[in-house]
């Protein structure tokens, strides 16, 4: 990836060495400790210009390559994403408003995810809008010179410490569902607003419901134009295409899991040890199929179908990696805290599996995605693709 | 490294594939089969042709990649000849190929060829190989015939990773022309009204199949990459390539052979040469569980070369 990445997975491990308690397992935990370190780690990037690396520098980013964003993301996955709720602010809200945001809108939001003061949450899902999220039903009906919203949202991650939602309501009816679509940019502590928590496998403070009851904004809230939000969340979508760098956590702890069992990992059953010598290759397999992805949205000719192979792949890791580090970790026997927290860490990983299937755009549309970029397209010959440097 | 091929190996791929279109295409395998001691005649001049006998992929980076395209290209069209194995050729020996074996019966697909060989075991120690006749059919050897091994010397080390490596260029070749065809069949097989591809349970095993081949793509140009560079994990690298082209072509061929239905095993159906002739690939020389297990053993508690493998477990602090 170049030396220049290098470097800044060195400085961001060792930042993560130096500011993080040993057994942070993400900011969603019942200890606020654990809410703090995030909120304190997101300042501390900021200060050294870590946090919006990737933004350009007219706002403040360090207009970092594609390949130092990746290092970004892989540490920060690997090491339990202590931006806890804020990469979402950094990677595709605060971009968003740069797209389609007014002057105002920039000044007003820009700054302070930049400073890494301010967390948002996505009010995208609804009761009866998961996958076909164009049959959302949260309306916003204008009256005079503000828009009243009344509906609810679900699965939204953050709701309870967000200071801003990033909503989709409809404002009207078109030919297509996709049509009549509106984003508002609302702040989290306007009257007409509920975040009730749901308790969760991923954790007592990740997902909930949010309920709109005659929530009143105005047009400056309105990010874009009124109507055509579905264009706006698509490319949030797009932002998300390569997601979260789940093969970094899966590879750190396939690599910790020889070092945690000490003189027991020999004492494995030997299919064991070469299920986790296959997870391995799943891991190098998922990385290299993002690394593409990557390459390509470099040079601006990703489409949705050709990032659903990795999609599909680093998802299905996730899933088989955790059973298989579930199943060492209930080899080991010893009861020292760095045990513990290996222990620990594994479980955690397991739950956050289950949803890795489910959350961002789930295993089945991606699969539709692909199967319609398979079946539209030519026949498939061996690849003739431009020569793409990762280096 | 990079992730794909450079554009000059992809564009020589392209002029391989047509060539052996149009020295016979699917016909050619047919041909083998029926007559194999015509297989040199029926393939050695298109690869002369093609220039690939003044290829370097052992001295040259660009031209480990052309030959990596070519391997890709004779899969496709299931070319009957061991075009991976003679671009692996020793430039110290005197032979015409190199063949990576292991197990109690070294076997090759040298079923009428009369070329010689080296064979190198998984540690590289080195032998002159030759075939034995074979006393089964090629319709039910896929051209496979044992090896008799006189021992050379134990200078292979440098052998077996590109060895290993460039088959796996073949196999991922036979992986793209049966999804191809599968594709084409759902596309225009019609059932209850419908083509087959309008159902999403066709769909979803299409996909399956297209993620597995995806993975063997990025492995594969990776592996090759481990070559060039000389890496000292090239050969563990390679096994890692091979584990996944293995486990990847049971997938690929069994969702091929699921969407095909009962055409797909006939003759006339060109996804029936395609699986079976795959088979000695994915077999020799060693099999899905042999390959995994020869790389657990390699990767003892190190595992592979990756984000946190240097050294093992640091990022955490564990300690026994």
């Amino acid at each position: 990836m170049g030396d220049a990445a290098t470097a800044l997975r060195g400085e961001l491990r060792q930042l993560v060495a130096d500011h993080l308690p040993p057994d942070f397992l993400g900011a969603f935990t019942d200890d606020p400790a654990d809410l703090a370190a995030t909120q304190n780690f997101c300042q501390l990037l900021a200060k050294r210009g870590l946090l919006c690396l990737a933004w350009p520098p007219e706002y403040g980013g360090g207009g970092a390559s594609l390949w130092e964003q990746t290092v970004v993301r892989e540490e920060m996955w690997a090491h339990h994403e202590p931006r806890g709720a804020q990469y979402m602010g950094v990677n595709w809200v605060g971009p968003t408003i740069m797209r389609h945001g007014t002057p105002e809108q920039k000044s007003q939001h820009l700054p302070p995810i930049a400073r890494g003061e301010v967390i948002w949450c996505q009010g995208f899902s609804e009761p009866n809008a998961g996958s076909d999220l164009a049959a959302l039903r949260t309306a916003a009906r204008r009256d005079g010179d503000i828009w009243r919203i009344s509906g609810q949202k679900i699965w939204t991650s953050y709701a309870t410490m967000a200071q801003w939602c990033f909503l989709l309501a409809r404002t009207s009816r078109g030919e297509k569902k996709q049509h009549g679509i509106t984003v508002f940019l609302v702040p989290m502590s306007s009257p007409g607003i509920e975040v009730r928590p749901i308790r969760s496998i991923i954790g007592p403070h990740h997902l909930n419901e949010v309920f709109f009851d005659d929530l009143q904004v105005t047009d400056a809230d309105v990010l874009g134009r009124v109507d055509e939000g579905w264009q706006v969340a698509q490319e949030v979508l797009a932002f998300e295409r390569v997601g979260i760098a789940r093969y970094a956590r899966c590879e750190r702890l396939l690599h910790a899991a020889p070092a945690a069992l000490g003189a027991e990992w020999d004492a494995l059953p030997a299919e064991l040890r070469t299920r986790w010598a296959r997870m391995l290759v799943h891991c190098r397999r998922a990385r290299l199929l993002a690394y593409r992805v990557i390459a390509r949205q470099g040079e601006g000719r990703v489409r949705p179908g050709e990032a659903a192979p990795y999609r599909i792949a680093v998802t299905r890791l996730d899933q088989d990696s955790a059973e298989v580090l579930m199943e060492i970790a209930g080899h080991m026997s010893a009861r020292g805290e760095a045990a513990q927290r290996f222990r620990q860490e594994v479980e955690d990983h397991w739950r956050y599996s289950r949803a890795s299937t489910v959350a961002s755009g789930s295993i089945e549309m991606q699969r539709i995605l692909l199967a319609r970029s398979m079946l539209s397209g030519g026949s498939t010959p061996p690849d003739g693709s431009k020569r793409l440097a990762v280096a | 490294m990079n992730i794909e091929l450079s554009e000059e190996a992809a564009e020589y791929g392209r002029q391989a594939l047509q060539a052996f279109e149009h020295a016979g295409g699917d016909e050619l395998v047919v041909l083998a089969e029926a007559e194999p001691d015509r297989r040199e005649n029926l393939v050695a001049p298109v690869l002369s042709e093609l220039g690939a006998w003044q290829l370097n992929p052992r001295g040259d980076s660009a031209e480990l990649e052309a030959a990596a395209a070519l391997c890709r290209s004779a899969g496709y069209w299931a070319v009957p000849y061991p075009v991976a194995e003679r671009l692996a050729r020793p430039a110290d020996l005197a032979v015409d190929g190199l063949l990576v074996v292991a197990g109690p019966r070294p076997a090759a697909s040298l079923a009428g060829l009369s070329l010689r060989w080296a064979a190198v075991t998984l540690d590289g120690r080195r032998s002159l190989a030759t075939a034995r006749p074979s006393g089964v059919s090629a319709r039910l050897s896929a051209l496979v015939t044992e090896l008799d091994l006189d021992p050379a010397d134990e200078d292979g080390a440098k052998d077996v990773a590109v060895g290993l490596v460039l088959p796996c260029w073949t196999l991922l070749g036979m992986l793209d022309r049966a999804i191809s065809l599968a594709r084409e069949h759902v596309l225009v097989r019609e059932q209850f009204g419908h083509p087959l591809s309008v159902f999403q349970s066709v769909q979803f095993q299409l996909t399956d199949a297209e993620v597995e081949r995806s993975g063997v793509e990025a492995l594969a140009k990776y592996a090759l990459w481990s070559v060039q560079d000389d890496s000292p994990d090239a050969v563990e690298d390679a096994l890692a390539l091979r584990l996944a082209a293995v486990e990847a072509a049971a997938t690929v061929f069994a969702v091929a052979h699921q969407l095909f239905g009962a055409l797909g095993f006939c003759d006339e159906a060109q996804l029936s040469w395609l699986s079976r002739y795959s088979e000695p690939l994915r077999r020799l020389p060693l099999g899905a569980i042999a390959t995994l297990e020869e790389l657990t053993s390699r990767a003892g508690r190190r595992g592979l070369t990756g984000l946190y493998s240097e050294p093992s477990g640091s990022s955490l602090g564990v300690a026994s």
